[in-house]
């Protein structure tokens, strides 16, 4: 019996040995994180929004007011100087912004952001095709923006919303829409001589977007749309030449995509 | 008495049109005479009972029986509306109709709800517009079985408790004969109104049934006392019918075969995104039972089933239809049987068997969407052609030796399950929605042991350990709003079963002068309890309006729930009698995560410790008070129902707390001679406005679903 007793003392013993190999191991150390709240601002002319007045002239000279600005964001991306990124889609990858809807002005970001320099801030202005699908949204605000299947289906990038005075100096009401163009075979535009899908999303990278994340702190970075910005550079948008609704009209689109790459601009960062 | 009879003639005048009213009294009071003869002739033999033996005859855990005549003596528009008449069952209110037990405050496929004996069926609508107890009609119901926790393993996989609807059966006669009942019942408020007839008879070898019914009921209105009433859009119409042809191939040999058809139309639920347009349920199923085989075999027990439902949905009578036309179509089948042998040695019961349930679930969702002169259509699977099959094979053991008796159980189930989907997610390599296959191998039993300690008092102790497998909608289910919250859900092919383990006490007092009295406690730890976690919108966003996120289910850690049941019923000898009953469950999860929103975003994620378990109905009581005249032919009863507070809410699942309520019921049973009878009295007397705990909310609100105002009622029945 004594013998048994000391036999499993000493396998006891060896598995306790053979299980420590002498190496500790370290334990994998938890990244330090901070927080992220994006704001959205729209100004015009440098100033901030003022909704409803006939009050603003766009580069082609039309004069204009604007009513409704509503559009979506996604993939949101910080870059570091060392060639890592966070794209910010913990939780969500595409951002509803509405002007009349203050829940939508401010993004507090789900995300936990490492900590460090980033060198800038990137998204895609609308919504990337793989994720552009209709019924995505059955819910108000998002659900509006919904873009008609024959039309390319999925959403609105941005609806713009708002009148000019044409030449005749009479308002008329515009609709300044973006979302998946279409190729009409010849030169009428209806839906059956619809050929091919055209995806006017675009990738916007925000100039002078350069900040830090310190560790449990909350980075709040103001972006800027200068909506005069759709209607100039590289092209004066005309609106009577394109008139009021363009989602049907793809050169028009087109030249708000060219337009857009200079839209957005840092505000603050604190 | 003239005063009675004079009321009752007012209320039935103001209901019934008149040449049915005079139609009725000619009825009630003149035929029966005329039949009285024929009636002294009947000889009408036992009914042939193709069941096994009756599950409250076990006696160590807690049960409970409701025979027919109690079924009659209470005024039951829907069968899960009155469970909730039970200790420790409620219900969960969706609308007008089909209330959804909860026993223990375990639901859905958590309880083994079937009908009379094993005919299972799977629901057609996602969000349970229709559960099992809604296909069937109080009025066809002989008796309805409740035993609460994992004990009984023969009717399937049983992990909160079994709810057995025995339906009616024909039985044989000495001499060829044909009988009939037919009753017709009245509910102010929502101005409802049944009826149901049934002709049966037959020989001694061959007997039949044949029934029917139809309900239609408008909306209702809340009660007034506190300001709030409010009408609900709870209107229903449902009817059915039911064939059964018995057959006595030898006097100990019977076969059944029946045939039921249950239907809905236009049936409004407030709580949920659509409304029951249309419901078609069919059940065919063949008895087959034999008795006293030899000294050692006692019995055999055959069944075959097939339950086919039919279910289409729309919101047609929402706000937003205009907007977005939605509309859901649903097919399930589910195919099955059991069988099994009674065996008999010495002080040795045996019954072993073997059953095999398959279900087979198809639906879509379509919405169409119009914008801009064009229409955007979306067609969407809910299922498609999703399949759960599970085999069982079951032993159940009694004995007693000394003072004591012991019962034990043993059940292994196959389960496995596949479905056609196509549907992938996988996001950052995590699979949400993927492999679809699945197959278990389940192992529960239990074991109890009852002391009687004198001709008064027993005390029984049960262990049991009851697995379920994942149902359709926790494996398969694809975005919509089926839970408690308003949130879209997900199913999660990858489920594993979850598993309730329980220990029961149960105290049992019954003296002849005294009454009976019972005490039950309960303690249960879940394995792999199965709740639902919300998903990123960059994962998956919801498909229903109004559901703010979606949800999937799957399996945390463990659970616990404890609680008691008391019951105490007086002796019927007495003029004045009563009972009194009360009922409280306490659940815990020890851990779960709750998401931090603003607005509709979510901004954070925290951990709860020992959240409440959500949906756990508060303690509650009731008190029923009657008085036998006439013989005990005319009966006034007073009911008192009183429910607590329920504030152990889940944070988690910001369950808000529930208000208590207390209302005052009474009604009034006269047979007024042996063919018929009448059931009036008024529920809800003071018109309080409440709401249980589980009554789901109004889509898109914050507004619960309050229960109906004070209603009046009469039922009149007469079988000749």
């Amino acid at each position: 019996m004594r013998n048994i007793i000391i036999f499993l003392i000493l396998c006891t013993g060896i598995i306790f040995i053979s299980c420590n190999d002498g190496t500790e191991v370290e334990p994998e150390r938890e990244q330090d994180m901070g927080h992220l709240t994006l704001k959205f601002n729209h100004f015009v002319d440098g100033k901030p929004l003022i909704t409803d007045s006939m009050m603003y002239v766009n580069a082609a000279g039309n004069p204009y007011e604007i009513n409704e600005v509503m559009y979506f964001i996604s993939d949101v991306t910080l870059h570091k100087s060392d060639g890592t990124k966070k794209m910010l889609d913990d939780w969500k990858d595409i951002h509803y912004v509405e002007i009349d809807i203050p829940s939508t002005i401010t993004w507090n970001v789900f995300d936990d952001i490492p900590t460090g320099t980033y060198d800038s801030i990137t998204f895609i202005f609308g919504i990337p095709e793989e994720k552009n699908k209709s019924f995505m949204f059955v819910n108000p605000p998002e659900d509006k923006m919904m873009w008609p299947d024959l039309l390319g289906g999925g959403y609105h990038y941005m609806m713009i919303n708002g009148k000019w005075l044409d030449e005749s100096n009479e308002e008329q009401f515009y609709n300044f829409h973006l979302g998946i163009g279409q190729l009409y075979k010849g030169d009428v535009i209806d839906y059956d001589s619809i050929y091919a899908f055209v995806q006017n999303y675009f990738t916007v990278s925000l100039p002078d977007s350069s900040f830090s994340i310190e560790k449990d702190n909350t980075k709040e970075i103001e972006i800027i749309m200068n909506i005069e910005s759709w209607f100039k550079t590289p092209h004066n948008f005309d609106f009577n030449y394109w008139g009021g609704a363009i989602m049907e009209i793809q050169p028009a689109m087109q030249m708000g995509k060219e337009n857009g790459y200079d839209v957005f601009s840092i505000g603050y960062i604190k | 008495m003239r005063l009675f009879i004079f009321s009752t003639f007012v209320f039935f005048h103001n209901t019934l049109k008149k040449d049915l009213l005079l139609f009725v009294l000619f009825f009630i009071y003149l035929i029966p005479s005329g039949l009285a003869q024929q009636e002294e002739e009947t000889v009408m033999l036992d009914s042939i009972v193709i069941q096994d033996k009756k599950i409250n005859e076990v006696s160590y855990i807690a049960s409970n029986y409701i025979s027919k005549k109690e079924l009659q003596n209470n005024y039951t528009r829907d069968v899960g509306d009155y469970l909730r008449s039970i200790p420790n069952v409620s219900g969960i209110r969706r609308g007008g109709a089909s209330i959804d037990p909860v026993v223990r405050g375990y639901k859905y496929s958590q309880l083994n709800v079937i009908l009379s004996n094993g005919v299972k069926i799977e629901g057609g609508c996602p969000n349970r517009m229709d559960p099992v107890s809604a296909h069937i009609e109080a009025e066809d119901i002989e008796n309805i079985e409740i035993i609460k926790g994992p004990f009984s393993l023969k009717y399937g996989p049983s992990f909160g408790g079994v709810i057995n609807l025995i339906s009616e059966n024909p039985r044989p006669f000495e001499k060829f004969e044909v009988h009939a009942n037919v009753l017709y019942g009245h509910e102010s408020n929502w101005n409802g109104k049944k009826v149901h007839g049934t002709v049966y008879g037959g020989n001694k070898k061959i007997y039949f049934q044949l029934g029917g019914g139809y309900r239609n009921y408008g909306n209702y209105e809340s009660g007034s006392r506190e300001g709030n009433d409010t009408t609900y859009s709870s209107a229903f119409r449902k009817y059915n019918y039911i064939g059964k042809l018995g057959f006595s191939l030898k006097p100990n040999h019977h076969l059944m075969l029946s045939y039921d058809g249950v239907h809905g139309r236009d049936v409004m639920y407030p709580a949920l995104p659509m409304d029951e347009k249309t419901d078609d349920t069919y059940i065919i199923s063949m008895d087959y039972a034999a008795e006293n085989l030899s000294p050692f075999v006692k019995s055999v027990d055959v069944k075959i089933y097939r339950s086919d439902i039919q279910h289409i949905m729309d919101n047609s009578q929402r706000p937003n239809y205009s907007f977005m036309q939605m509309v859901a179509d649903v097919n399930a089948i589910n195919t099955g049987g059991r069988a099994n042998v009674s065996m008999q040695l010495s002080k040795h019961s045996i019954l072993a068997g073997l059953d095999y349930e398959n279900i087979k679930k198809d639906g879509k969702r379509i919405g169409v969407m119009t914008m801009m002169e064009t229409t955007s259509i979306n067609v969407k699977n809910l299922w498609l052609d999703a399949l759960i099959q599970n085999a069982g094979l079951f032993a159940e053991y009694k004995t007693f030796f000394s003072s004591f008796e012991i019962n034990a159980g043993i059940r292994g189930d196959f389960n496995r399950a596949t479905s056609g989907d196509t549907l992938k997610i996988i996001n950052d390599r995590i699979d949400y929605f993927n492999e679809v296959n699945s197959q278990y191998i389940n192992l529960s039993a239990s074991i109890g042991i009852t002391k009687t300690v004198n001709r008064w008092f027993n005390v029984s102790l049960a262990f049991g350990r009851g697995t379920r497998s994942p149902n359709m909608l926790e494996r398969y289910i694809k975005l919509l709003p089926v839970g408690y919250d308003k949130y879209d859900y997900l199913g999660n092919p990858q489920l594993k079963p979850e598993t309730n383990n329980e220990i029961d006490l149960t105290l049992h007092f019954n003296e002849e002068k005294i009454g009976n009295i019972y005490l039950n406690f309960f303690y249960s730890y879940v394995q792999d309890y199965i709740t639902a976690n919300l998903l990123p919108s960059s994962v998956i966003t919801p498909q229903s309006p109004g559901a703010p996120g979606v949800k999937q289910f799957y399996n945390t850690e463990y659970i616990t729930s404890k609680g008691f049941e008391f019951g105490f019923t007086s002796p019927i000898k007495y003029k004045l009698g009563g009972s009194v009953v009360a009922a409280y469950t306490y659940g815990v999860i020890p851990s779960i995560t709750k998401y931090i929103t603003e607005g509709t975003e979510v901004i954070d994620a925290v951990e709860i410790k020992n959240d409440a378990l959500p949906e756990i109905p508060p303690l509650e009581a009731t008190l029923n008070v009657y008085y036998k005249l006439l013989k005990g032919n005319l009966v006034p009863r007073l009911t008192i129902r009183a429910v607590a507070d329920q504030r152990h809410t889940s944070e988690a699942f910001y369950e808000p707390d529930t208000p208590g309520f207390c209302v005052l019921n009474f009604a009034l049973r006269w047979k007024i001679n042996k063919y018929a009878e009448i059931n009036t009295g008024i529920t809800n007397i003071f018109d309080r406005a409440y709401y249980e705990h589980l009554n789901r909310r109004i889509i898109g609100t914050k507004t619960n679903l309050y229960e109906p105002g004070r209603v009046f009622f009469a039922t009149i029945r007469v079988n000749i």
